[in-house]
């Protein structure tokens, strides 16, 4: 079972990068380490460590407004990307896409 | 008797001394048996000195002025007055000196002689002081050694004992006797006058200087005098207790109200308060300033250790506290395995505590923490390696979870006004997509009611402009893994709308490859949600009504299978495969249905209606496995014969198979008793679940197998069918000859349907293209015409419910969405009569 998961995330994550207009994907841990990424190692702890305080910021804001609230998707668009984070409190799933072409 | 006891002891150094002088004299040896007459002598050894000077005035008289220090010094001794007194007197007879009386005059507090009054009463005043001889310590003193010099020791040892005890009150008068009484040594006999008058300043200090070195040179003394016969002899030692040393005394200032002196503290308290009144503006009273010596400063400097300062600051969030406070219940129950887990652990938590705290934000000077990530952290650390870390990051179901939001968030990028047609949105045509991906995601139902209307103005508005209606292609369902595979089945999640249940598999005999049965969402139209891959192809497939999750497949050897969606498993929850009824050839249609009335009388129950090229009609029930039960048998009815009974015996030719194989089915939409069922001889049959042996009714038409069989949503007595030889017909109810025909092409038609939202409007597949038919506008053409790539068939057609899309299954393995564009607008009210009347006159031949 656990193999067949692990092939499972290993070939959504492939997928994942193959769509259209994405530029990367990052899983980094909680220390801001890369666990996989398809960006070199500078950007990636860049991003990560940027989006881990950004991420923090909206948890506090989300949860400070509701206690029992939790944030479970950050999305932000810009002129050129847009960057899609999924936070969690081991890890942090960044994709990186360029949604209009 | 103490003093005296203790005087002893002095009275020894004293005699000492007394013998020391002796020697100076050129002494006599007679003295070392004085001692007992010492005892009675006066307590210093001063004392005791002048009593054996005196006594040596006794026995030799010589005439000396030392014998003013005898009487002095004895009659000064506590207790001992009356003995001195005595001896005083007898001194007194002895000894006339003329100096005694000058000593008379000049001491006339201290006993230097006796008083006797006219009766001979000794009336000598007593001395007011008694010197304490045991308090006499000699004091350092070195200022005037030199001074005193000619003194012998023993008169500074008189002088200095008499100085420690001296009583300030009481020191004028002593030393003016002492120094008297030295003076008088010293010198010769003066007047004593003068002595007086040297003595009316005693230069105090100089008296106590004197004293001072007396008291120096007494120490010394007594170690000379000491020789072998001393030291062998006994030597008393008495210790006597002082008297209460009072060291600090602080009266008291209150007095109580009850005590005697109560009264005249009142008193004096009136008093008091009365003169401070007075004293303002008194002439009494003169203010006056002094000035007061301030005391130097002094600064003392104190080094210590750096006190290191840390700064901590935390912030307090709404969160945090509630975070905290819910935390604290079940930390107390699992505290203890995780304390157990945790107990090798806690030295990595610190760190930890730094870096991994999920609620921490960690800047410089401000941090968050909570107990339950504190808790989590405990609980994650169970992994040390790094490696592991990550691994478990990776498998994690929340990792899971997340990269299926992500890949459906870059779905929604991607297909973003693709969906936004298809839930019937607004789509902007700007470079910024707005805000409909949230729409997308929250109040879709409701949007999509009001976007119905808005879509049905906006389709007026579109008929006036003459756009005619077509097919807008949105996108389509295809992967790697369909690719190449005919799909033969759809059928779409009755509880969620956005969920596609399509079969993959091919019709003909000769084309069998493996089967699919995918479940796709249309938020990630690119890959599906759940694969059940099975060697035989899917020939039917739909989901379960009660059930949502259970997804029932039929394949084409005949095998059905119930699936749960909610896994990923390959493994079917239920198969038919080991059932003894299982159907012997493919499964070419399956539904659920509700039944009212079961045939176990049971009010409700969802049963699985399957329809197998084995001419059987069958229903499953799932109790412990599939159960079977026949609901018909068709039977082949000859084209001439309309027999309904479907008698057991063979009455007609010998034929291969007794059973004609049904290919199609539909249950009535409101009686789910009665049912539709197509046959591959081209007849319709209509049947009920109460009779499984008979028809109700048999429908002919058709001159090749009807694929599809299907009943007007609205309208209950029409229905509509589909057959390969190129013909859709339109039924009615009560009518077994056709209604309406419709051969638009050469081509099989494997699939027709009834738009959900208009009684006239359907769609129908061919192999090369897609129609849309609406009945109110026209019954010779159809609306829209749809050509498919060449090389391509359309096998099934499916009507999105709350859209206006279509889904149209190919054979390469594409389900494509297609939205109906600017349609006609169906006319609400009465669709069921519309078409009832439009059937009416048509009823002998299409307009």
């Amino acid at each position: 079972m656990e193999i067949g998961e692990e092939a499972e995330v290993e070939e959504t994550l492939k997928r994942i990068q193959s769509h259209k207009g994405v530029i990367g994907t990052m899983v980094v841990n909680a220390e801001g380490i890369p666990i996989r990424t398809t960006l070199d190692n500078s950007t990636t702890v860049q991003y990560a460590g940027l989006l881990h305080h950004l991420t923090m910021k909206a948890k506090s804001t989300v949860r400070d407004i509701d206690p029992q609230n939790d944030l479970t998707f950050l999305r932000i668009r810009s002129k050129k990307h847009e960057i899609m984070v999924a936070p969690d409190k081991e890890y942090l799933l960044i994709v990186i896409q360029n949604p209009c072409e | 008797m103490t003093s005296g006891k203790h005087s002893r002891a002095l009275a020894r150094a004293a005699n000492a001394g007394a013998w020391r002088y002796r020697d100076f004299r050129g002494g006599e040896k007679g003295w070392w048996t004085t001692p007992q007459l010492v005892a009675t002598m006066p307590v210093s050894p001063a004392g005791s000195h002048k009593q054996q000077n005196f006594r040596l005035n006794i026995a030799t008289q010589p005439k000396k002025s030392i014998s003013f220090f005898a009487t002095m010094k004895a009659t000064s001794v506590k207790g001992y007055t009356g003995a001195n007194q005595s001896r005083m007197a007898v001194s007194k007879t002895v000894l006339i000196p003329p100096e005694l009386k000058t000593a008379e005059k000049t001491n006339p507090s201290i006993k230097t002689m006796q008083v006797f009054d006219i009766n001979g009463t000794d009336v000598t005043p007593r001395p007011l002081y008694h010197p304490d001889p045991l308090t006499g310590t000699a004091k350092p003193n070195k200022l005037l050694t030199s001074q005193e010099g000619s003194l012998g020791p023993e008169f500074i040892s008189s002088h200095s004992l008499y100085q420690n005890t001296i009583n300030p009150s009481m020191l004028g008068q002593f030393t003016r006797s002492v120094l008297g009484s030295s003076t008088v040594s010293k010198s010769s006999v003066s007047t004593s006058e003068s002595i007086a008058e040297d003595l009316e300043e005693p230069s105090y200090k100089r008296e106590r200087l004197t004293s001072f070195t007396d008291l120096q040179v007494i120490r010394a003394a007594p170690e000379k005098i000491v020789t072998k016969e001393d030291l062998e002899k006994n030597i008393e030692i008495i210790l006597t207790e002082t008297e209460t040393l009072r060291f600090f005394d602080l009266p008291t200032v209150m007095v109580s109200v009850e005590s005697e002196e109560a009264e005249k503290v009142t008193q004096r308290n009136k008093n008091y308060e009365v003169l401070c009144r007075n004293r303002l503006g008194n002439d009494l009273y003169v203010e006056r300033m002094m000035q007061t010596f301030n005391g130097a400063p002094k600064n003392k400097d104190v080094q210590c250790d750096k006190i290191i300062m840390e700064d901590k600051g935390i912030m307090s969030t709404a969160w945090d506290l509630y975070d905290s406070y819910n935390a604290m219940e079940p930390l107390s129950l699992s505290v203890k395995p995780s304390v157990v887990e945790s107990s090798s652990k806690t030295n990595v938590l610190p760190k930890d505590q730094d870096q991994r705290l999920p609620g921490s934000t960690i800047e410089k000077n401000s941090e968050t923490s909570s107990l339950m990530d504190i808790e989590n952290v405990i609980l994650a650390k169970i992994h040390e390696d790094e490696e592991d870390h990550s691994d478990a990051i990776l498998k994690s179901d929340k990792f899971h979870q997340d990269l299926f939001f992500m890949e459906r968030v870059l779905m929604e990028n991607l297909f973003q006004p693709k969906l936004a047609a298809y839930r019937q949105l607004p789509v902007l045509k700007e470079p910024e997509p707005e805000e409909p991906e949230d729409f997308l995601e929250s109040a879709k139902r409701e949007d999509v009611e009001e976007e119905s209307k808005k879509e049905e103005e906006e389709e007026i508005h579109a008929e006036e402009s003459t756009i005619p209606a077509n097919l807008e292609r949105l996108w389509s369902f295809s992967c790697d893994l369909t690719k190449g595979l005919n799909v033969s089945s759809l059928a779409w999640n009755k509880t969620n709308p956005d969920l596609l249940a399509v079969g993959y598999g091919h019709f003909g005999f000769k084309e069998q490859k493996r089967g699919l049965a995918c479940c796709w969402s249309i938020k990630n139209p690119m890959w599906p949600e759940r694969i059940y891959q099975s060697p035989y192809g899917v020939t039917a497939v739909d989901f379960s009504i009660g059930a949502p999750n259970l997804l029932a497949v039929g394949y084409h050897n005949g095998t059905i299978a119930i699936y749960n969606v909610r896994s990923n498993s390959n493994v079917p929850v239920l198969d038919s495969s080991e059932s003894p009824q299982k159907h012997l050839g493919p499964v070419w249609q399956l539904q659920w249905i509700e039944q009212d009335r079961g045939t176990t009388g049971d009010d409700k129950r969802e049963i699985l209606v399957s329809i197998s090229a084995d001419g059987r009609i069958s229903k499953w029930v799932i109790r412990k496995g599939l159960d079977c039960y026949d609901l018909m048998r068709l039977k082949r009815t000859t084209a001439t014969s309309n027999r309904k009974g479907g008698e057991k015996e063979k009455k007609d030719e010998a034929l291969i198979s007794r059973q004609a194989p049904g290919m199609c089915f539909s249950f009535h939409p409101k009686d789910t008793n009665i049912y539709l069922a197509g046959t591959e001889e081209g007849h319709i049959h209509k049947c009920s679940c109460s009779y499984n042996e008979q028809y109700l009714n048999t429908y002919r038409g058709h001159k090749g197998p009807v694929y599809k069989v299907t009943w007007n949503p609205f309208c209950h007595d029409v229905f509509l069918s589909c057959s390969a030889d190129w013909g859709v017909i339109i039924w009615q109810q009560e009518n077994v000859k056709p209604f309406l025909s419709f051969y638009p092409t050469t081509s099989v038609v494997y699939d027709v349907a009834w738009s959900p939202k208009s009684s006239y409007i359907f769609a129908a597949a061919n192999e090369n293209r897609v129609e849309i038919w609406d009945l109110h506008i026209s019954t010779l053409d159809p609306l829209i015409v749809n050509t498919a790539n060449p090389g391509i068939k359309f096998t099934t057609i499916l009507f999105a419910k709350q859209t206006d899309c279509l889904l149209v299954g190919d054979s390469d393995g594409q389900v494509s969405v297609y939205e109906l564009r600017n349609m006609p607008t169906a006319l609400e009210s009465g669709r069921g009569d519309k078409i009832d009347t439009l059937l009416g006159p048509k009823s002998n031949q299409p307009a």
